[in-house]
């Protein structure tokens, strides 16, 4: 008996510390919840997800099960769910422009995650701009997206090619200053004999095409002497997609699609990356994932030789108030922040709301964060100053030369002092959508880029009607950062 | 239980309402819905428009574009799965050699899902690295750009539907050769007629019940294709190969524009009745003859 009693005494003793072990290994303690992520489908995105859930599970005991789904399946998903107002997603991560669509059915970030030292971590552009609607957060950005420009060292720096790039076009062989010198230099190296091509941007029909559109189309159209004007008047809510400066960038994504590989048409970002790390391509714009994965050599044929730049500009860009193109002193690159980077928020109807913004402390911590901006293939790029700031960090996977090329690209990109905002409104799909199809049009030939354009502003402006032309305005204005009109 | 004994009813009445329930309560609720401007995204408040829908659907070209690139895909590639699929299933039934090995292998595309189909044909038919432009460029032809021109493209899908249904075809037509009488053919060739003669005289009217059912069958299904266009082409380029279903999916689950792509639902139900009953009606005479 006494035996007896002794060992179930040194058993409990034994339950209590093992307890209170674990106990102390979860701080803070989310043994038994698990977190249902929805998110696209990977290796983008969803293994930064991952990253961030093994680090959470590691912190919390905690679970996080990613829900993945195909990039086109996830804004039906995610807002078939949060209008159902059911708890099927304890996270939503999603794109910048669809947050006016998803806000109302948003749980607002606690008021202490919006302060401290890693708060002031993420950048301006992101912080005050993409992470805000109507003066509040719902959102954490878990990525930074800013297009930039890529090009191969080797072919720019080969004395040879230099010598008769100038011979031909008169000027320096260079990163591109405007969009002339881009589409001269794909020119230039469009050699398909070799199995080298111009240029690799997306075309695609639901492969992120547009975005690469508007980043044509933004060194003519962001002018900073009528800030917002990008895609609607902000005094009027009128179209301008089928303004002279629109039509100017998409005569030159139609030119652009000539002078890539010869199934260019077909290419989404994907392809773009694969074209650029095949060595196939001599430059090639795009989000900063381009640079990451042609720089590994485990993924690239071009690793070590890789340059990045910020995008081309122009010195006219179009006034939508005069209706006069405005002339500036010298070529003003507009870095088009396209797609703004993913973003993470809880839904009102999640059950467990506290747990969920946790996870979204961890994962977008400097640490977490910093590992999956310098591992390719996990989509996140630069978006915290400590990412473009921390040179050893990126040496893993840069030459040097190579890394402070890639960070001075992304932080001069996304600091630029005429950045372009992506557009973000109520009912986003319904507008992309008819670009979509008036771009296939116009890249395949069957409509002229000016009849494209026509097309689409008179869709948007019938959508806006549809919609609410005074509430899609103050949509509008808040997206770009302007204040309410009176 | 006698055959008149009222309790029956309580057996039955109850499945007929559940049944009745899941699948009018659906129709009606759409039908509803159809006269109605309503959206999820951005949320607007449903407003009564009666017929708005359906004039705005019929004054779209984008509507008229799906129903014609539909019509397309379906006439010709059942017409094609359809004699393709009767020559093979003539074969396999004159029991040719090895003709129990073709019979399970010509049955593999049917069983495959149709989404892994697609993506297959994507990597084929993928201008530079995929295999059939490789061939094609051995023997010194350019690169053909199957999935980025519209006539290509749509050309793609149907070659896709011929390969995944043809099987399905063979099956139903081989099932029906198998059990036309011997002694008719017997007599037919006492007479000296020809195989083509025979096939005229015999085969093909005493096949016409079943070749009416599966070509019925077919044609229905593949107005209903949305799977292998929405994953090689997704409608593209531009909307060339934009099916009805793939529209309604785009209004449905992309813009959440429900009263709109009810009334595109409806009125894909009125094509689908029309083309049913027309083919039908146009079969009729031809049918009761063999009666």
């Amino acid at each position: 008996m006494l035996r007896r009693t002794f060992l179930m005494l040194a058993t409990s003793l034994a339950t209590v510390c093992g307890g209170s072990h674990v106990y102390a290994a979860c701080s803070p303690d989310y043994t038994g919840v698990t977190l249902t992520v929805a998110s696209q489908t990977g290796p983008y995105i969803a293994s930064a997800l991952k990253l961030g859930a093994d680090e959470w599970t590691k912190k919390t005991c905690g679970k996080v099960n990613v829900v993945e789904f195909p990039w086109s399946e996830l804004y039906p998903k995610i807002a078939t769910s949060l209008t159902a107002n059911d708890a099927t997603f304890d996270l939503v991560s999603f794109a910048p422009a669809w947050l006016p669509d998803f806000v109302a059915y948003l749980s607002e970030m606690p008021k202490e995650m919006q302060a401290g030292k890693d708060w002031d971590d993420v950048e301006a552009a992101y912080r005050e701009r993409l992470m805000v609607w109507e003066g509040k957060i719902y959102s954490q950005s878990m990525d930074g997206d800013v297009h930039t420009y890529t090009y191969r060292k080797d072919l720019f720096d080969d004395p040879k090619e230099k010598d008769a790039f100038k011979a031909k076009y008169g000027y320096d062989l260079a990163p591109p200053k405007t969009w002339k010198q881009y589409l001269d230099i794909a020119e230039f190296f469009q050699r398909p004999d070799k199995g080298l091509w111009g240029t690799a941007e997306a075309f695609r029909r639901g492969g992120q095409q547009f975005w690469f559109f508007f980043s044509h189309a933004a060194a003519y159209t962001n002018n900073p002497n009528y800030l917002g004007a990008m895609f609607f008047d902000p005094e009027t809510m009128d179209a301008q997609i089928n303004n002279p400066g629109w039509v100017k960038g998409l005569e030159e994504y139609i030119r652009a699609s000539k002078l890539g590989p010869p199934n260019a048409l077909n290419f989404s970002f994907g392809e773009v990356n694969a074209a650029v790390a095949g060595g196939q391509v001599a430059e090639s714009i795009g989000w900063g994932d381009t640079g990451v994965i042609a720089a590994d050599p485990k993924q690239s044929k071009i690793s070590g030789k890789v340059g990045s730049a910020v995008l081309p500009g122009s010195d006219e860009i179009w006034n939508a108030k005069t209706k006069k193109w405005d002339k500036f002193p010298a070529v003003l690159p507009a870095p088009f922040m396209a797609f703004g980077g993913w973003q993470i928020a809880v839904p009102k109807a999640g059950k467990n709301q506290k747990a969920a913004w946790d996870f979204i402390k961890t994962l977008t911590s400097p640490e977490v964060s910093g590992q999956a901006a310098i591992t390719g293939g996990t989509g996140v790029n630069p978006y915290r100053k400590s990412h473009t700031a921390n040179l050893e960090l990126w040496n893993k996977i840069f030459t040097p030369v190579e890394a402070k090329e890639y960070l001075g690209a992304q932080a001069d990109s996304v600091n630029g002092k005429n950045v372009a905002l992506d557009m973000r409104l109520p009912g986003y799909f319904s507008y992309t959508e008819v670009v979509e199809i008036e771009l296939g049009k116009a890249l395949a030939g069957q409509t002229t880029p000016q009849a494209a354009l026509d097309t689409v502003a008179k869709e948007w402006n019938r959508l806006t009607d549809e919609f609410g032309r005074a509430k899609q305005l103050a949509a509008y204005r808040a997206a770009m950062g302007l204040p309410p009109k009176n | 239980m006698m055959r008149n004994d009222p309790i029956k009813h309580v057996f039955i009445w109850p499945a007929v309402l559940v049944v009745l329930a899941i699948s009018i309560f659906p129709l009606i609720y759409s039908l509803t819905t159809s006269f109605l401007s309503y959206r999820l995204i951005p949320p607007i408040p449903p407003r009564v428009v009666w017929l708005g829908n359906y004039v705005s659907l019929l004054q779209e070209p984008r509507f008229w574009n799906a129903i014609l690139t539909t019509t397309l895909i379906a006439f010709i590639s059942v017409a094609l799965q359809y004699a393709i699929g009767f020559s093979v299933a003539l074969a396999l039934n004159a029991r040719v050699p090895g003709e129990r090995l073709f019979r399970v292998a010509l049955l593999l595309p049917m069983l495959l899902a149709p989404v892994a189909v697609a993506l297959v044909a994507r990597m084929i038919f993928n201008p530079t690295m995929g295999p059939l432009n490789q061939f094609l460029t051995q023997f010194g032809l350019a690169n053909l750009p199957f999935l980025t021109n519209g006539r290509w493209a749509l050309a793609c899908i149907i070659a896709v539907e011929i390969w995944q249904w043809t099987p399905f075809v063979i099956l139903m037509l081989l099932a029906g050769l198998q059990t036309l009488p011997e002694d008719v053919y017997e007599a037919a060739e006492l007479e000296n007629a020809s195989g083509w003669q025979q096939f005229w005289g015999i085969t093909f009217p005493m096949m016409l019940p079943i070749s009416a059912a599966v070509v019925f069958i077919r044609l229905i299904e593949s107005y209903k294709i949305m799977d292998t266009v929405f994953v090689m082409t997704g409608g593209g380029p531009g909307v060339d190969t934009e099916t009805l279903t793939l529209f309604a999916y785009q209004e449905g689950f992309k813009k959440f524009n429900l009263g709109y792509t009810s009334a595109l639902s409806f009125l894909f139900l009125v094509a689908i009745t029309i083309i049913g009953v027309t083919y039908l009606a146009l079969l009729r005479p031809h049918l009761e003859k063999r009666r």
